[in-house]
């Protein structure tokens, strides 16, 4: 129970903290940022259908990212995201405030996230 | 080949989004599983099973179209660009709007709790206003000075000025610039339709000088009217002109008879000329200056620019003395009074309004705490939102303009309901004064008082609703924008104001509660006193003889005897009979002296004796008790050699403590009659109203009036009362046609009206501390329901690690009632410590009864209990998987 908990509050907190980084030096669509999210995580973190998509268009109507349908021959246009200038700042503070809670985490678990 | 739309399609029913909007979202997740799907095939996954696993999460999600709808949901507008003010402003206010009708509970609970406090005040602040703060309707007012004379010897407040005493007063100040002089007599009109009775003012010709007023049209009265014997003259108030003469100018020169005598009429006064007691008409005073029949007059002063009260008071005491010296020692007993004018009529009203000030004050002030408490919970809910304005890039200006806004709107909405809801009850404040009030009085609701309990109010608001904009100003991203970090320990600086407004508010409500309860057990009290007399089924009303056509006293007594005798033969009269003062009507001071008692020394105190001149029947007609002896009969004061009395117990007991009176002889302390011998004892009756003090009486029977004197009727019926109206005015009119029947009232109305003031402000305090309780409820409940969901995690984990329901109860429970027991300490230590100041008001209650006390504090602990035990059972009751979770 105790992993689960841990384990879903953590993704419901870093998730967009997650997203954003994940498009700060390039557009990205949605199927690639899950890639992204399950190769670099090493299967730790998935995201589905279901949690992505209503994530990215909260984002999106946040203003904090901005998506565009891009058509390339020969395939189905797909729909890519790329940070704004607020995004931007949210992802600048979001790393800056999870840097110094997981500083305060390794000062008082003594565990080491190097 | 599957068709990837149509899968998303039937997996989102219900997306219900608009046709382009919901194409590409159909559009965008297609080709997600899509992607899954060809990648679970390259990866060797069986067709079926990449099918399978490509197309679970969308199945497995039933919620997953709500969720996708709300994100879709358009964003705010964007803010204009900053140059523009008054569209920023409406952007604002939209935005404010908007945000109202997301939180319609929240918005109504201030908007009514602000409408409460306002309307409260600015009903009762008018009330006191137009009371006490207005300045009169007469030009420079705050100089007009009420010139009066006190008797503390007598044990009478106000005497009236003696007519020898105008002349020296009004010859001799150096502090006034004008004087005048009244007496206030009333009227039998005839000659002008049926006879009517009207109030007159026999007023000295200066009047409209001292007031500053103009006749309408006309003129004023000559000096050389106000003489004895001087011209008949008369000037009508504007709303008799209206009414007699249809507001006719050509009234001049004509005459109106009164009481008999005719009068010229010479001008109309202006509407505005209130004062003296709402006169009908006016005619000169006209006292001769050998004339010295006592205290009677009232007057007015208009003090010269820059005297005080009391230095005018020093000066008519001068001229006081300096008539002792000259010899006139009736003066020694009296002395001059000087009041200003509104105080000397509406003095008795100044406590109470003033104690329901402070009740509507404190009321204000709950539901300031409340608004206060209100936009601190929400504070915290909207820190998140203000932290990520701020980070991304909202400057913390704009953000605190916009909650200065939805504030501004809050507060808005709150004082215009306020003022509908004032203005209403100011209008049934007027509806129930009664009819002795001061004719200058205007109620009308003071829009700067009403403006300035918004402006209060909406401080309130805009004081603590912008301390989530300022909060978030200074907060640091880390834990304002991580929610479970936000969460987990909500500010403990919040939660202690938060404390503290709770407790401020139970202890405003309980000392208004107790307070109320004073009031209300005093008014319970007053009901029941015994009045003296039987009240129902009892009708009085007067009839005045004017003294040209009765200009005997035997005219008088011939003249009730027979009306009463054709009343008795009435069917439905049990018993008719008259009397100059029945109760709560009417006053006539007199001094007795008892045959054998020393006579008092000059600095002993004598005090005034009501004498009540009655007809053979009136005790039987009021219903009041014979104590021992006889009542009057027929042969009572029929000669001077059998001239009688009958005093009340009080009188009885002050003067022949422990004997009987019977047969003891008493007289006027003037020797202006002979000697009256005792033939019963009455029991007391309240004589000036149901808590007033009542004062010894002698009655004595109407044929020894020395001089003419008018009576008032009193009839009991078999029953309802006012079905003897309509023959007792017919039989009236065959006796006499010119004489009309006044101030007809059942005695129950009499007496309503005696306690109309203890009955309103008794209410009108009821009304105010159930208003503050139910404040104070709507307080603790939201409080505690804050702190219950700001600890829902905590309690989870509590729960998870093995606290039961019921220890989750009672530790809510506890910290709620903790807050609830501090604040009823508080306000009893206030209530106990204040308690003196509701002395005045009381009836039979001391101000610190413990009973009312002890059910004030259960009363409110039970109120408190149940406030808390809401979210207390909530709390309990919480599935410990869902509070870890919850959000």
């Amino acid at each position: 129970m105790a992993t689960s908990f841990l384990d879903r509050e953590l993704k419901k907190g870093s998730a967009e903290l997650l997203v954003l980084s994940l498009i700060e030096d390039r557009a990205r669509h949605g199927y690639e940022i899950s890639k992204l999210i399950d190769s670099r995580s090493e299967g730790m973190l998935k995201f589905h259908v279901a949690s992505l998509y209503p994530l990215l268009y909260r984002l999106e109507s946040r203003g904090w990212i901005q998506g565009k349908w891009v058509e390339k021959a020969g395939q189905r246009r797909r729909r890519y995201y790329s940070l704004t200038a607020p995004g931007r700042k949210v992802l600048a503070a979001q790393r800056k405030g999870w840097q110094q809670f997981a500083e305060a985490i390794r000062r008082i678990t003594g565990i080491d996230y190097a | 080949m599957h068709d990837w739309k149509q899968i998303v399609r039937e997996g989102l029913d219900g997306l219900k989004l608009d046709g382009a909007a919901e194409a590409e979202v159909i559009d965008e997740l297609a080709q997600h599983l899509e992607d899954r799907y060809q990648e679970l095939l390259d990866a060797g996954t069986p067709e079926a099973d990449a099918l399978r696993i490509a197309v679970e999460p969308l199945n497995s999600n039933p919620s997953l179209a709500e969720a996708l709808r709300r994100a879709r949901r358009p964003a705010p507008p964007d803010p204009p660009e900053r140059a523009n003010h008054l569209a920023l402003m409406l952007y604002d206010l939209r935005m404010a709007i908007r945000g109202m009708r997301q939180k319609p509970g929240f918005s109504l609970m201030v908007v009514g709790m602000l409408a409460l406090g306002i309307a409260g005040n600015a009903a009762i602040f008018s009330t006191f206003n137009s009371m006490f703060l207005k300045p009169l309707p007469f030009p420079d007012s705050s100089r007009l000075i009420d010139l009066d004379e006190t008797a503390p010897k007598w044990n009478l407040h106000y005497t009236g000025v003696a007519d020898v005493d105008l002349f020296a007063w009004r010859e001799h100040n150096t502090t006034f610039e004008s004087m005048a002089f009244f007496d206030v007599p009333n009227f039998n009109l005839s000659k002008l339709g049926p006879a009517q009775h009207i109030r007159g003012a026999k007023v000295s010709s200066d009047m409209l000088h001292v007031l500053k007023l103009k006749v309408l049209f006309g003129r004023d009265f000559l000096p050389e009217e106000d003489r004895e014997n001087g011209d008949k003259v008369a000037l009508l108030s504007y709303g008799l002109w209206q009414r007699l003469f249809a507001g006719d100018r050509g009234v001049l020169g004509r005459q109106i008879v009164l009481d008999d005598v005719p009068y010229r009429i010479i001008g109309v006064l202006p509407s505005t000329a209130v004062y003296p007691d709402r006169a009908d008409v006016w005619m000169p005073l006209a006292i001769g200056r050998t004339e010295d029949r006592g205290w009677y007059l009232g007057g007015i002063g208009r003090l010269k620019p820059g005297v005080t009260v009391a230095q005018a008071s020093a000066d008519l005491l001068r001229v006081h003395r300096a008539q002792i010296a000259a010899g006139r020692t009736a003066n020694r007993i009296t002395s001059p009074i000087l009041t200003p004018v509104r105080q000397k009529y509406l003095g008795d009203y100044r406590a109470i309004s003033q104690a329901l000030l402070v009740a509507v004050a404190v009321v204000l002030l709950i539901a300031c705490v409340n608004i206060a408490a209100l936009m601190l919970v929400r504070a915290s809910a909207r820190s998140h939102e203000m932290a990520i304005r701020i980070a991304i890039g909202s400057s913390r200006g704009r953000v605190i303009r916009q909650l200065l806004t939805e504030n501004l709107v809050l507060a808005g909405a709150g004082g215009i309901a306020g003022i509908f809801v004032g203005k209403l009850g100011l209008q049934a404040i007027a509806a129930i004064l009664p009819d002795s009030m001061p004719g200058w009085l205007d109620f009308r609701l003071d829009l700067r008082f009403a403006a300035f309990c918004i402006v209060i109010t909406a401080c309130s608001a805009l004081l603590f609703g912008l301390a989530p904009a300022l909060q978030a100003s200074r907060v640091d991203m880390r834990s304002a924008l991580h929610e479970s970090a936000r969460r987990a320990s909500p500010s403990r600086m919040r939660r202690s104001a938060l404390n503290i407004l709770v407790i401020s508010e139970i202890a405003l409500a309980l000392m208004l509660l107790i307070s109320a309860g004073l009031l209300l057990q005093s008014f319970y009290r007053v009901m029941r006193v015994d009045p003296g007399f039987r009240v129902q089924n009892v009708l009085t009303f007067e009839v005045d003889l004017p003294g040209q056509k009765y200009a005997k006293p035997e005219q008088c007594v011939a003249f009730y005897t027979r009306y009463l005798d054709r009343l008795r033969a009435l069917p439905g009269v049990m018993a008719a009979g008259a009397a100059t003062a029945p109760p709560l009507d009417g006053n006539w001071g007199q001094f007795f002296e008892v045959e054998g008692e020393r006579p008092l020394g000059p600095n002993e105190k004598s005090p005034v004796v009501l004498q009540v001149a009655v007809t053979p029947g009136y005790f039987d007609a009021i219903g009041t008790t014979l104590l021992a002896g006889r009542k009057f009969d027929e042969r009572d004061g029929a000669s001077k050699d059998h001239e009688v009395a009958i005093v009340s117990e009080t009188f009885a007991h002050q003067h022949w403590p422990g004997r009987s009176p019977i047969g003891k002889r008493i007289r006027h302390q003037d020797h202006t009659a002979g000697w009256w011998q005792v033939v019963g004892v009455m029991r007391d009756e309240k004589h000036y109203g149901l808590d007033a003090e009542v004062r010894p009486t002698v009655y004595m029977p109407e044929r020894q009036l020395a001089w003419p004197m008018s009576l008032s009727l009193v009839l009991r019926a078999a029953s309802n009362p006012e079905s003897l109206i309509a023959p007792a005015r017919s039989l009236l009119a065959q006796l006499d046609p010119d004489l009309p029947m006044y101030g007809v009232h059942t005695m129950t109305e009499r007496l309503d009206r005696s306690l109309w003031a203890r009955r309103t402000y008794s209410w009108l305090f009821g009304a105010f501390s159930a208003v503050a309780l139910i404040l104070a409820t709507a307080g603790i409940y939201g409080v505690i329901s804050y702190a219950v969901s700001q600890r829902t995690q905590e309690i989870g984990i509590r729960m998870a690690m093995g606290a039961t329901p019921g220890e989750v109860l009672v530790n809510v429970l506890r910290s709620g009632m903790t807050l609830v027991a501090i604040g009823a300490a508080l306000g009893l230590t206030g209530t106990l410590a204040a308690a003196g100041l509701l002395e005045s008001l009381l009836f039979g209650v001391s101000p610190r009864d413990p009973l009312i006390y002890i059910a004030v504090v259960l009363a409110v602990a039970a109120v408190g209990f149940l406030a808390n035990a809401l979210p207390a059972r909530r709390a309990a009751a919480l599935d410990p998987m869902t509070a870890l979770r919850a959000e």
